[in-house]
């Protein structure tokens, strides 16, 4: 750097001629502006800007590695040092985190219930139900009842009786289980595999819709069976079963007066011969264990 | 003796170019290391150019001095005008016009006190910036805000590393001096 300074030894004193010769110095000046303006004009005109390009080009590594550089020692400076600035900052980026996982949470749950709103929409427009989506809370944690407890009640419009369906990926809205107890803000359902469940339905044949029982036969180590009612008639596998709302198209004073009719329950897997009985083995369209959402059925529409 | 003179061109052709080569590595520090999130840049050559000529200014030879602050402004703006987007020339007349107002004007004063320094950065660098703006005018009309926006934060980056660039260079020029 020192050779740069000047060309030669510079002297100790001040002479005193030292102010005459500053014409040069304007002289200099002049001249170096009037080469900066030629150098403007060229580089309007695009004659300088390969050049320039060139420079550029090949200073570029070190500029890249200059502005890395920098980038480090930002990243240097901005790191604590201290122990009281580092567990500020934890603290800081422990509340950050707290915040951030209750708002992945919050969209969670936003997303999951955007799936069962418009699942409910497919089946408000599907059927002439008018529903109300509930989730379920609370399983029963004994084997001896097939309960859950879902988030609504009385104060929804829940009543004792009603029917509360699910639906599964790819298949229909279908009934799980009946409204047994009713709270301010719960209710219990029971399962329709509940032994204790017995519901009337119907079985859709070809030509005819038989009457029979449906009972629940979890407890048993199966799912649910039904027999006909009238004994004549053939119960074929494949048949599809549906509530038939006896209670309510009688207008009985019964809490399954609720029940609508031709509710998907499930279809007969298998059948099979108990001295003159048929006795036919359910598959539910819908296995109550496996929902976490469910819709109760306020009323049907005429 | 008879080769004398073409080695000493030699000489000085290599010293010119290693000057302008330390001033592009300077500029490359300015537009890198130097810049801050905000876009500004401490404008480290400017001030190297303004010390060069109040240092040089207060020598025995002052109008050497001065000279030699002329070719740092010169080559400084260049090594700016290579790097940055406006025609180059640009930076050389702005540094140019800045280093010989100051340096003319500070050559009476005593470099050593600490205000010389300062005042005459933060004329140079006002100086720098209007010459600046003239040349940007058509897009940057508004002068008032350009002066708010662009000229008084050059103005205050420009004087932090004042006190230490003159004291720098101040050093090295007497060094140069005394051998």
């Amino acid at each position: 750097m020192r050779d740069f300074l000047d060309e030669r030894p510079l002297k100790l004193r001040r002479e005193v001629a030292g102010d005459r010769g500053y014409w040069r110095v304007f002289a200099l000046a002049l001249s170096l502006v009037l080469v900066s303006v030629l150098l403007i004009v060229l580089d309007r005109q695009g004659v300088i800007a390969p050049a320039r390009l060139m420079v550029r080009e090949t200073i570029q590594p070190l500029a890249g590695w200059l502005t890395q550089r920098r980038s480090e020692l930002l990243s240097w400076w901005a790191t604590p040092r201290d122990a009281a600035t580092m567990q500020a900052r934890i603290a800081e980026l422990e509340a950050e985190n707290t915040r951030l996982a209750a708002e992945v949470l919050r969209l969670e749950q936003a997303r999951v219930e955007n799936i069962f709103l418009r699942q409910q929409l497919a089946i408000t427009q599907s059927y002439p139900w008018t529903i109300l989506g509930a989730e379920v809370m609370i399983r029963a944690p004994d084997a001896a009842r097939r309960v859950l407890t879902i988030a609504r009640g009385a104060n929804d419009g829940v009543r004792v009786g009603m029917a509360v369906i699910g639906q599964q990926p790819g298949g229909p809205p279908a009934l799980i289980g009946v409204v047994e107890a009713v709270g301010p803000r719960t209710a219990d359902v029971l399962m329709i595999t509940d032994i204790s469940s017995q519901l009337s339905v119907r079985l859709l044949q070809a030509d005819t819709a038989p009457l029979g029982l449906m009972q629940g036969q979890w407890q048993r180590g199966s799912r649910m069976r039904v027999e006909l009612i009238d004994r004549s008639i053939t119960m074929r596998e494949g048949d599809h079963v549906v509530t038939a709302g006896i209670s309510g198209a009688l207008n009985l004073p019964l809490d399954l007066a609720s029940m609508p009719t031709a509710v998907p329950i499930g279809v007969v897997e298998a059948v099979r011969q108990e001295g003159q009985r048929q006795i036919g083995e359910i598959r539910p369209f819908v296995d109550p264990d496996q929902v976490r959402y469910v819709w109760v059925i306020l009323s049907q529409d005429d | 003796m008879g080769n004398s003179q073409p080695r000493r061109l030699e000489e000085r052709l290599a010293r010119e170019l290693g000057l302008l080569l330390i001033l592009l590595v300077i500029a490359l520090i300015q537009v890198t290391l130097l810049t801050g999130p905000t876009g500004f840049s401490v404008p480290i050559l400017l001030v190297l150019a303004i010390a060069r000529a109040l240092v040089g200014s207060s020598t025995a030879e002052p109008v050497r001095g001065l000279i030699r602050s002329l070719w740092w402004a010169f080559y400084g703006g260049l090594a700016l005008d290579v790097l940055g987007s406006l025609p180059i020339g640009s930076h050389a007349i702005a540094q140019l016009l800045a280093v010989i107002v100051v340096g003319l004007a500070t050559r009476r004063f005593a470099v050593e006190r600490p205000i010389v320094p300062l005042l005459a950065v933060a004329f140079g660098t006002l100086i720098y910036e209007a010459v600046l703006w003239l040349i940007v005018l058509p897009p940057i009309s508004d002068w008032q805000t350009y002066g708010l926006i662009v000229m008084l934060p050059s103005l205050l980056l420009a004087l932090i590393p004042t006190l230490p660039v003159v004291a720098i260079v101040h050093r090295l020029v007497r060094n140069t001096e005394y051998q």
